[in-house]
């Protein structure tokens, strides 16, 4: 069809029409009937518009889902399928809705399990604050000066040993170390014993060290002898040592420097600690506490 | 195509080294011989030392360091609550527990007593949790968690060691079927025992007396046959969590995944244990897929893999008696159970590190590269937080309340009777049994710090012993002096002259080589008995072994026929277990050249240690007890301690 034909043919159609219906309009206007209607209809909407603004919100943002869709994948080893995914979300929202329904119903209330996981976020909300704070030197010497059997170490000694074996022939290792020991106290220094599987010298070594790599006796006469004298014959758990203490320093406290970061973990301890113990204070003083058995009131 | 191969086997050399930053002087697949260490005559520079990666590292000189090097003992196989097994267990000890017990302090044991080492402290520890469900089954212990809820947590947490059997046995079933729920692999409750491993590691680390490595175990089993390994970092620096059997029960892609690591700066290495529980799925001469290996595949194992553990609480994994009809010691501590049931193994070739380093040397001969190239340590897979607790008489076994008792672990007769008559041990206690207290890491390490110690592991420079702390050094060279074993610069002159365990000598120029062999007693342990050379060689495309024996003890003359040392007559009461005092060596040493050695025929070459027999820890239980020793079991070991070996590369 000819489109310029309709829109000639249209305006005829409209004249007689047109002044029936503003009659016929204008008498429902006037209609009381109709004024209850539309009144009814305002109402009804308008308390639907209300309400909808006061219903609560369910919100899955794309954050969440894809830690849901994750732990998903965790479990079937691939991802899902969009239906799949659907399933997730519907899930996801069953589980909110049936949590905030318990919560409106107070079903949270005398429930030791959920009350001990608050309580616990809780504590934890309190530490994370705590943490924010790094002490200064001054605040870390402090407590260093103030705890000093905390970063004490044990004594140490530097030595030097010459080693008569106990696979010689018997009685052989024992006369030989004595032997030594005459001319390494008259000064010679070109004496050699048997080879040795561990060092000659040791440097900066602890009681306990030789203790445990030669036995209780050679640790006992290497904290008697004498500084810079040869001494002898000791025995170990392999045979007879000459020995001589070249250097030694009594057990102490380590320097500032070198255990700070031990003094800055117990001082950020104790501030955990401390702070923890006063929001606990703090929050104490806002109820009233009433204990109805007597002996734990005691 | 030779050619063509030998190309690639330089390129992914040069890959795999440029992937580790150069930093560390493992031996390349070049067979160059790397290891000859720089000449000890220059102290200023800390030559003998790795050099570190750019800057990232940098380990200076403490007070106690030596050129030639220090024995350092060490547990890399550490289990604590954080472990789903062990919480199971019962076991509540922690990361900062096990590194306690290491230092010598004493802790709590799941059984209500408590426990501490007899032998002193350790010199460096790796705590190595399971990396599946890890801190989960702690956090399922609470009851305000929601994990606690899950049905499958239903009696889980009993101390009736029946119950834990039964308990354990369920969660490993529905593991193995892929069932357990998945809550229990929550990110955030991996991600936060994960946290506490590195922080217990880096607060307890002290250079220059104790080292911790942050670590953690795979443990894949594919059918029940034991894949598992642990992974040991060099540094703090480490993903943000670890790649498990969950995320793929493949090894290859757990190395993948290591290679990947290491491209972002994070260095690590595997170390496969129980193999003797893989009924021969662990050193199988084809991919876990089925697939024939390659140079690809050898390249990236070895990579990764640089180390085994040799031994350790479930059995000796150096070989079986069927395995080496000819090897009077090899009915060591010997377990035939999978891992953690009681199915048998019916497969021992591919479970056994000296069948393994056999097959290698056959491959490299005839596909040109060789996968199987590790050094040894032993280790001791405790679950009861308690590293090196392998001391026969102070035994208390490895799986918390579960083998707690004499009673539990089968070294008494069951229900407080006097005889064994009719006794038959059902359940766990039929296995522990035949578990041992052994498994210790040695390392020679210039000093006790994390990169000195780990850089020994890189290189191989390490030694197993079945618990004490027995010291073992080997060298090879082809012009070693004949007076070197009696020298007082022994060491020094060997590092000089020769490479040590874990390197490669190069050809032969017809003479043959001659090997340093050193072994020294632990001052808490019995004397030794006789230094062994286990050699392994290709004749003829097939794969040899002779033990050696190379020193004896007690001035006792070696017959160089049959190679073995005659008795020297030492003894045990099994009533008192007492020893004869007067029997074997503090040390021995000696300078040995093999006598069948043929340029031709490539081998490797590694020490074994014997010690006086002594008595075993069933033994101990039962004179403590009162009552007979359990006839099913030895009452005497010979406790040991291995090398890693040297590798003989004949020039093709």
């Amino acid at each position: 069809m000819n489109p310029d034909t309709e829109a000639r043919a249209k305006p005829r159609l409209d004249l007689a029409a047109g002044v029936r219906f503003r009659r016929i309009a204008g008498r429902i206007f006037r209609e009381p009937l109709t004024h209850f209607a539309l009144i009814g209809l305002v109402l009804f909407f308008g308390v639907g518009v209300v309400k909808a603004a006061r219903q609560p919100v369910i919100r899955i943002d794309s954050e969440e889902l894809s830690q849901l869709i994750i732990y998903w994948e965790l479990q079937m080893q691939r991802p899902p399928t969009q239906d799949e995914v659907k399933g997730i979300v519907r899930e996801r929202i069953d589980e909110e809705i049936l949590s905030r329904e318990a919560l409106r119903l107070g079903l949270d209330r005398n429930d030791m399990i959920i009350r001990r996981r608050l309580a616990q976020k809780m504590s934890f909300a309190t530490e994370d604050l705590a943490e924010a704070v790094e002490p200064t030197d001054a605040e870390l010497r402090t407590l260093y000066n103030a705890h000093p059997g905390d970063y004490a170490a044990p004594p140490r000694m530097t030595l030097r040993h010459i080693f008569f074996s106990d696979d010689r022939a018997a009685g052989d290792a024992r006369a030989a170390a004595t032997r030594a020991l005459v001319q390494l106290q008259q000064g010679r220094t070109d004496i050699a014993g048997d080879p040795f599987v561990m060092a000659s010298t040791f440097a900066d070594i602890s009681p306990e060290a030789l203790d445990k790599d030669f036995g209780p006796e050679f640790a006992t006469a290497a904290i008697a002898a004498r500084l810079g004298d040869w001494t002898g014959p000791v025995r170990s758990a392999y045979g007879w040592h000459d020995l001589r203490i070249e250097a030694r320093s009594p057990a102490q406290v380590a320097p500032f420097a070198d255990v700070r970061t031990k003094v800055r973990e117990a001082w950020l301890a104790q501030r955990r600690e401390a702070m923890n113990a006063a929001s606990l204070a703090k929050l104490r003083k806002r109820y009233r506490i009433e204990i109805t058995d007597a002996e734990a009131r005691g | 195509m030779k050619r063509l191969k030998q190309h690639r086997a330089i390129v992914w050399s040069g890959l795999s080294l440029a992937l580790v930053a150069g930093a560390l002087t493992f031996n390349s697949d070049s067979a160059l011989g790397e290891t000859v260490r720089p000449k000890a005559s220059s102290p200023a520079t800390p030559a003998a030392r790795p050099a570190t990666t750019a800057g990232a590292i940098s380990d200076p000189r403490l007070p106690g360091y030596n050129s030639d090097r220090n024995a350092y003992f060490g547990d890399l196989h550490v289990h604590t609550k954080l472990s789903y097994d062990a919480y199971i267990f019962n076991v509540r000890g922690s990361p900062d527990d096990a590194y306690r017990f290491a230092r010598g302090e004493t802790i709590g044991h799941a059984g209500g007593f408590d426990i501490r080492l007899a032998g002193g402290p350790l010199d460096f520890v790796a705590v190595t949790d399971h990396s599946e469900y890890l801190g989960a089954m702690e956090e399922a212990a609470r009851p305000e968690s929601p994990l606690s809820r899950l049905p499958i947590m239903a009696d889980m947490f009993s101390p009736d060691p029946k119950q834990i059997g039964a308990a354990f046995n369920r969660f490993v079933a529905a593991s193995r079927s892929n069932t357990v729920p998945v809550e229990m692999r929550d990110p955030k409750i991996a991600g936060r025992a994960w946290k506490e491993i590195q922080e217990a590691a880096a607060r307890n680390n002290q250079p220059g007396r104790f080292t911790t490595l942050v670590g953690y175990e795979y443990t894949s089993a594919p059918d029940g046959k034991n894949l598992h390994r642990n992974v040991i970092f060099r540094s703090a620096k480490v993903p943000g969590l670890p790649f498990s059997r969950l995320n793929s029960p493949d090894p290859e892609d757990l190395w993948r995944e290591m290679d990947k690591w290491r491209g972002q700066g994070i260095e690590s290495l595997a170390i496969p244990h129980n193999s003797n529980g893989s009924d021969g799925l662990m050193f199988q001469t084809t991919r876990l897929n089925g697939a024939p290996m390659d140079q690809v595949y050898a390249d990236l194992r070895r990579r990764n893999e640089p180390l085994a553990e040799i031994d350790q609480i479930k059995g000796s994994s150096d070989t079986h008696p069927s395995l080496s009809p000819n090897d009077e010691w090899a009915n060591f501590e010997i377990m035939e159970s999978y891992i953690g049931s009681a199915t048998r193994v019916t497969k021992f070739a591919g479970g056994y590190v000296r069948d393994a380093l056999k097959a290698g040397i056959v491959m490299q001969e005839q596909k040109g590269f060789n996968p199987f190239k590790f050094g040894l340590i032993g280790s001791s897979d405790t679950h009861n937080a308690a590293p090196g607790s392998v001391e026969e008489p102070n035994f208390f076994s490895k799986v918390g309340r579960s083998d707690s008792t004499p009673e539990l672990r089968g070294s008494v007769p069951p229900g407080g009777a006097r005889s064994w008559n009719g006794v038959i041990l059902e359940g766990g206690t039929s296995r522990y049994q035949y578990w041992g207290a052994a498994g210790l890491a040695g390392v020679w390490a210039e000093q006790n710090t994390r990169e000195a110690v780990y850089a020994a592991l890189r290189r191989k420079e390490t030694f197993a012993t079945s618990g004490p702390r027995i010291r073992v050094r080997f060298f090879a060279s082809y012009d070693y002096p004949a007076n070197l074993a009696s020298r007082n610069d022994v060491v020094a002159q060997a590092y000089a002259h020769g490479v040590t365990m874990g390197g490669d000598l190069l050809p032969s120029r017809g003479k043959a080589p001659s090997f340093l062999v050193w072994g020294l007693r632990d001052p808490r342990s019995g004397y030794l008995q006789r230094a062994q050379i286990i050699k392994g060689w290709v004749e003829n495309g097939v794969a040899k072994e002779r033990v050696f024996d190379v020193a004896c003890s007690d001035h006792l003359p070696l017959n160089t026929t049959t190679w073995r040392c005659p008795d020297n007559g030492a003894s045990v009461n099994t009533a008192t277990c007492e020893v004869a005092q007067t029997k074997g060596d503090v040390e021995l040493r000696t300078l040995w050249t093999d006598p069948t050695f043929d340029p031709k025929q490539r081998a490797f070459y590694y020490v074994r240690i014997l010690e006086n027999p002594s008595c075993r820890w069933s033994t101990w239980d039962a004179i403590r007890n009162g009552t007979p020793p359990n006839p099913a079991l030895p009452k005497t070991i010979a406790e040991r301690a291995w090398s890693t070996p040297i590798w003989y590369e004949p020039r093709h």
